[in-house]
């Protein structure tokens, strides 16, 4: 199976046997390794210090060969040097902004956004399966916060509906408008929300304050990414938020939705009803030793979190993550295969660096900046 | 014009003054706390007011990377009077051109390079707040 046809019927791919999962994904991976190692010098450096070429990689064993490049690169001034494609064929650049400030920009060329267009709308369709509704973002527009992964990433879903609405405004939500909304859509349309776990969070919480408990439809989905730790290190417990939004919205635990990717890869891992994050056919997700990246660990173990993708021809697409976690190869009770990937925690001394740690962090200083105004004088100057 | 003019392209692709100056005479920065956009101007300057050496950090998407780069190079050897001067607009005209979700970072350019004479001026310098953990 080629990359066009697992971007198309990424149904399909997630549902082939597992032998045949590892040799698709092993042959898009040499053909991407053997893009890059002849076109980009950085790489090709890389790949000849570590003594590495696309013919040393034939099964999926061998995938672990393939040289990596730590995502902190991508936060360098000299970022330059990772592209493959010239900065003339490069369409849209992706930022994350994480506690520590310095943003992370991932560059995507025309061939690699078409290919994550493609491939991230039709895994929505198999995953979700929605095409009609009412969608409640808990995240600013695209228009507010136009290079933001999360948001845009977001973005893509709300075609499917039939009314949508952004409901974090100049860095400010009102959890007020959020139930006026989805009041407002009572009876006509199945009502979904869309946002990271914290901003779903303050909402269930303004729910719980004012006691208000609201029923949605048999059929409404709640979908998140982001993280589910807040810029100031506390949790969000999944079992609690699953049981709240099952009290204050009716929504049952199948019905909700988690995601997993970084800006700077193609892959999001999107939670089945099992809540089991499958990754997507184009990527393979490889597990290293802390201490020695070298290293790939077996399923089950806990370590680094590597990703291989196969779709970007901006740059290469095997990165070494600061993320924790762990890959799954057991047959899922969905019926898809392939691998499923959980995160764990960051790495020690790692940045808490997402999109929904900065919108969190802004929003609150937003909000102390508010509290802390002081009132003009009546009548105004 | 393309997304990036051919000047963009060249600043990007070949830095010029990448760097930080170890004793400057003169720090300045400016960062857009939304974005993430962010720029660290060091420089030296001679007993005539000219810029005799001027290096930068930057971090953000590409036209900013080359702003900050083109900015150096049009700042090393102007008296700083002159840099008062430099508004966006012009930074965007030395660019090449800018796209419209691009134009914030001549903003940004041009603020950096008036806070670094400001600073010199009144002999402050801003800390350096940029880390980057490579």
């Amino acid at each position: 199976m080629n990359v066009a046809t697992m971007l198309g019927a990424p149904g399909e791919a997630l549902r082939q046997p597992q032998q045949q999962w590892a040799a698709a994904v092993t042959a898009v991976l040499r053909e991407a390794f053997g893009y890059h190692f002849e076109r980009n010098a950085f790489f090709r450096a890389q790949c000849d210090a570590d003594g590495v070429t696309p013919a040393d990689v034939s099964t999926r064993a061998d995938l672990p060969k393939i040289p990596m490049l730590p995502v902190s690169m991508f936060k360098r001034p000299d970022a330059h040097m990772l592209l493959t494609a010239p900065l003339t064929d490069i369409e849209l650049e992706i930022r994350s902004t994480g506690t520590g400030g310095v943003p992370s920009v991932a560059r995507r060329d025309t061939t690699t956004v078409d290919r994550a267009v493609v491939g991230i709308t039709s895994s929505y369709r198999d995953f979700f399966a929605l095409s009609k509704g009412a969608g409640l973002f808990l995240c600013p527009s695209t228009a507010e916060a136009p290079e933001m992964g999360m948001v845009k990433v977001f973005n893509m879903l709300n075609g499917v509906f039939d009314d949508h609405v952004y409901l974090v405004r100049d860095y400010a939500f009102d959890a007020d408008e959020a139930l006026r909304y989805l009041r407002s859509r009572e009876g006509e349309m199945t009502r979904h929300i869309i946002g990271p776990p914290f901003l779903v969070n303050r909402f269930l919480r303004f729910l719980e304050l004012e006691d208000i408990e609201l029923k949605l439809d048999p059929e409404s989905m709640v979908i998140t990414l982001g993280g589910w730790k807040r810029y100031t290190g506390e949790s969000i417990s999944r079992p609690e938020f699953d049981a709240k939004l099952q009290r204050y919205l009716g929504v049952g635990a199948g019905r909700i939705r988690d995601m997993y990717g970084m800006i700077e890869s193609n892959m999001l891992a999107i939670e089945c009803e099992h809540h089991r994050k499958h990754v997507p056919p184009w990527c393979y997700v490889s597990i290293r030793d802390v201490d020695d990246p070298s290293v790939e660990l077996t399923p089950g173990r806990t370590g680094g979190i590597a990703v291989l993708d196969a779709l970007n021809t901006a740059y290469p697409g095997f990165l070494l993550s600061d993320d924790i976690g762990e890959v799954d190869e057991s047959g899922c009770p969905c019926g898809r295969t392939g691998q499923t990937v959980s995160f764990r925690r960051r790495r020690q001394g790692a940045e808490l660096g997402c999109c929904a740690v900065s919108i969190e962090k802004f929003l609150d200083s937003q909000e102390i900046v508010a509290e802390c105004a002081v009132p003009a004088p009546a009548g105004g100057r | 014009m393309g997304r990036f003019s051919a000047t963009v392209v060249d600043h990007f692709t070949n830095p010029r003054n990448l760097g930080e100056i170890d004793d400057a005479d003169v720090r300045a920065f400016v960062g857009n706390p939304v974005c993430g956009d962010q720029i660290l101007l060091t420089a030296n300057v001679a007993a005539d007011d000219v810029v005799s050496d001027i290096r930068f950090q930057a971090f953000g998407c590409s036209a900013s990377l080359a702003v900050a780069s083109l900015l150096t190079a049009t700042i090393h050897g102007s008296p700083l009077g002159e840099l008062t001067d430099l508004d966006a607009a012009r930074l965007e005209e030395l660019a090449g051109g800018l796209a419209p979700d691009q134009r914030h970072v001549a903003a940004l350019g041009a603020d950096v390079a008036h806070r670094l004479v400001n600073n010199f001026r009144r002999g402050a310098n801003d800390d350096d707040p940029i880390s980057c953990s490579v």
